[in-house]
């Protein structure tokens, strides 16, 4: 799961993108309003996180710029501003849910999840494919009924492929929504990590589609 | 005084231009009364000529004209100075000694001035025709002629005088005048620049006393003033105080602050000196702290809104799009609002004020609901009161009880409703209305906020 935190105080950015790192999430930060609006049009991401009070170009207007260009990528709002005038504003430019800050981290994480769930159309918080299971609300991946443990990239690869079970997952739409902006991505390591996967969760759920990517589905179906 | 919308500069433009124009209208018109006047006095000169000529001319036998007598007397003697006289007669001519040899215009050639209305009675008037033209030497002469009948001959006697005869006491005259009026005005206008001194006088301790207030010499503008300034000092006086006592709410509620932050972060400062650290500690004092600048926040701004109110909020827009937002909100719950609001519905309320007050209803309205919130209102004189209903579980009986108790504050009485509840009813009475929590019909909350219609 990838997300884009736009926010210019520059230790809170620091500080939520190292909590969404710690639940596995792919983040790029965007420190002002110009940069946010530039990142939301031209990458791919799940969610985006919007402060409202940005240099250079305020948070409902990135959000509008946002809407007009088409972009529909779930949009939480998190600002300081608590008036209900603010927050009707912000969900009419376009906005999906909006968090007042001082907020708790478990509070936003769990808001996300919600946010990326319901945009990638699964009404329930549930996702079963075979004998993995994954738990939208809490991020946990069950393997036959216990616990699988991942690490951050293994996790992500393996999330993106289970919110669009038994569909082709593009590789390079894959490796975008597994790196964050600044890391270099090569296809390698993403074989990798898919072999990694298949060894932990068994060799035939998730199938190479030769020249195009991807696909996880249950080899029992 | 210098700029552009002075006062003074003002009174006084307009009392210049007053006076400039009545000058010039009455130099003009005195003007008009002294050329006539003066063409009078000539006019009688030269008449009084023709009467003399008259009085002297004989017919001889041969049908020629001749003087009885020398008609040359003064201003008549002098040599080309525009003082002449003619006699024609059908036969011969006699010229004044002034003429010195030339001959004045034909008398048909010389441009009659008076327009020829045939008199009442039908008989032609008694007295000279005027007329102007030209004389000998290029100059402007003002004429009259008379047709006389001497012997039974029709002769014309022509008598002329100088333009310069009229002209010259007029300007000599008007020069004096004018100079006598440029004096008056200057004396009108430093009279009004005086009068206007005097009476922005009390605008100028006006000023002197507000820059004491400013710098802390004095508390207030004292009150005796002349009775034109004394609304507006009595107005400046209660703004005044307003200010004061806002200011007074203000330190107040920063000290309130400063207290109720001061606790949390004396712990916060044994914590973090101490090892062991519990995040659910460090939570719970950062919502502390957050509980408490929201309220305080929100109560100052309750406290900013002081004098008269004049917002202008019509309500059913500003509902529909709480509720779009609150149905995004809780999008989970899927709980759905039913609005019926007529369209022309206006209170008299800030719509900042309108939205914290119906918003945090309406929030509440929605964590308590089980599927529907409806929102509705009515009108009764003066107020329009605004329902918001949901179809939760509704208060307990000990719940009913404390908020039914007269004066206790609503989140006091009711923790588990969030201070947003006591911030709206706050919010409310100051715009002079209510927010009263019952128990509705259908089992859930009946929220009613009543405000001032427009």
């Amino acid at each position: 799961m990838k997300i884009l935190l736009v926010e210019d105080d520059a230790p809170l950015a620091n500080e939520i993108a190292g909590a969404l790192r710690r639940e596995h999430f792919a983040v790029d930060i965007a420190c002002d309003g110009e940069e946010g609006l530039h990142l939301g049009s031209t990458e791919s991401y799940d969610v985006a996180v919007l402060d409202l009070g940005l240099p250079k170009r305020t948070g409902v207007s990135v959000l509008r710029g946002w809407r007009k260009e088409g972009r529909e990528l779930p949009v939480l709002i998190l600002t300081a501003r608590d008036g209900w005038t603010e927050k009707v504003e912000g969900f009419k430019a376009g906005a999906d849910d909006y968090l007042t800050k001082p907020f708790r981290v478990e509070e936003l994480v769990m808001r996300l999840r919600a946010l990326a769930r319901r945009s990638s159309g699964h009404a329930a918080p549930k996702i079963d494919c075979g004998p993995l299971s994954f738990e939208a609300s809490t991020g946990v991946f069950e393997l036959n009924g216990l616990p699988l443990k991942l690490t951050g990239l293994e996790w992500r690869v393996l999330q993106a492929l289970i919110m669009r079970k038994n569909a082709v997952y593009d590789r390079l739409d894959l490796t975008d929504k597994v790196y964050e902006g600044d890391q270099g991505a090569d296809s390698n390591s993403l074989e990798v990590i898919v072999a990694r996967l298949r060894r932990k969760i068994g060799h035939d759920m998730i199938e190479t589609v030769r020249g195009r990517g991807y696909k996880l589905s249950d080899p029992a179906a | 005084m210098t700029s552009a919308s002075s006062l003074s500069r003002r009174l006084l433009t307009a009392a210049g231009a007053f006076i400039a124009v009545a000058m010039i209208v009455a130099s003009v018109l005195i003007s008009f009364v002294l050329h006539r006047f003066i063409t009078g006095q000539i006019d009688l000169r030269l008449d009084s000529q023709i009467v003399f000529l008259t009085s002297i001319l004989r017919a001889d036998p041969d049908g020629r004209i001749v003087l009885s007598a020398t008609a040359d007397g003064p201003p008549f003697d002098r040599e080309r100075r525009g003082w002449y006289w003619q006699v024609v007669g059908p036969r011969n001519s006699i010229l004044s000694m002034s003429l010195v040899g030339a001959r004045l215009d034909d008398a048909q050639a010389i441009r009659d001035e008076r327009l020829s209305s045939p008199k009442k009675d039908g008989k032609k008037s008694d007295r000279p025709r005027p007329a102007d033209g030209v004389g000998p030497d290029e100059d402007w002469l003002h004429y009259r002629i008379k047709q006389v009948d001497i012997g039974g001959k029709a002769v014309t006697i022509i008598t002329s005088a100088p333009r310069a005869a009229v002209l010259g006491p007029l300007w000599e005259a008007l020069t004096t005048v004018v100079s006598a009026f440029a004096i008056l005005a200057l004396a009108l206008i430093a009279a009004m620049f005086l009068q206007v001194r005097l009476g922005l006088r009390p605008l100028h301790r006006l000023r002197q006393a507000l820059a004491d207030i400013r710098s802390g010499k004095a508390e207030r503008i004292p009150g005796k003033q002349p009775d034109e300034v004394r609304p507006l000092v009595d107005e400046m006086n209660a703004l005044l105080d307003q200010n004061a006592a806002g200011l007074e709410r203000a330190r107040r509620h920063v000290a309130n602050l400063a207290h109720g932050l001061k606790t949390p972060l004396a712990t916060l400062a044994v914590i973090a000196a101490s090892d062991a650290r519990d995040p659910a500690v460090l939570q719970t004092l950062s919502e502390q702290m957050e509980r408490r600048i929201r309220h305080h926040l929100a109560r100052a701004r309750a406290a900013a809104l002081t004098g008269p109110l004049r917002g202008r909020t019509p309500i059913r827009c500003r509902l529909v799009d709480l509720c779009d937002t609150m149905e995004k909100i809780y999008r989970e719950r899927g709980v759905k609002a039913e609005i019926h609001i007529p369209d022309d519905l206006v209170v008299a309320c800030e719509p900042q004020d309108f939205d914290e007050i119906a918003g945090n209803l309406i929030d509440n309205a929605f964590k308590w609901a089980r599927s529907r919130v409806v929102v509705s209102a009515s009108t009764e004189p003066g107020v329009i009161a605004v329902t918001i209903e949901d179809d939760g579980h509704g208060l307990s009986a000990e719940q009913q009880g404390v908020v039914l108790q007269a004066g206790k504050r609503l989140d006091e009485a009711m923790p588990g409703f969030g201070f947003g509840l006591s911030i709206a009813s706050e919010l409310a009475e100051l715009y002079g209305g209510s927010v009263v929590l019952e128990n509705a019909g259908a089992g859930g909350i009946r929220a009613v906020i009543t405000l001032p219609m427009t």
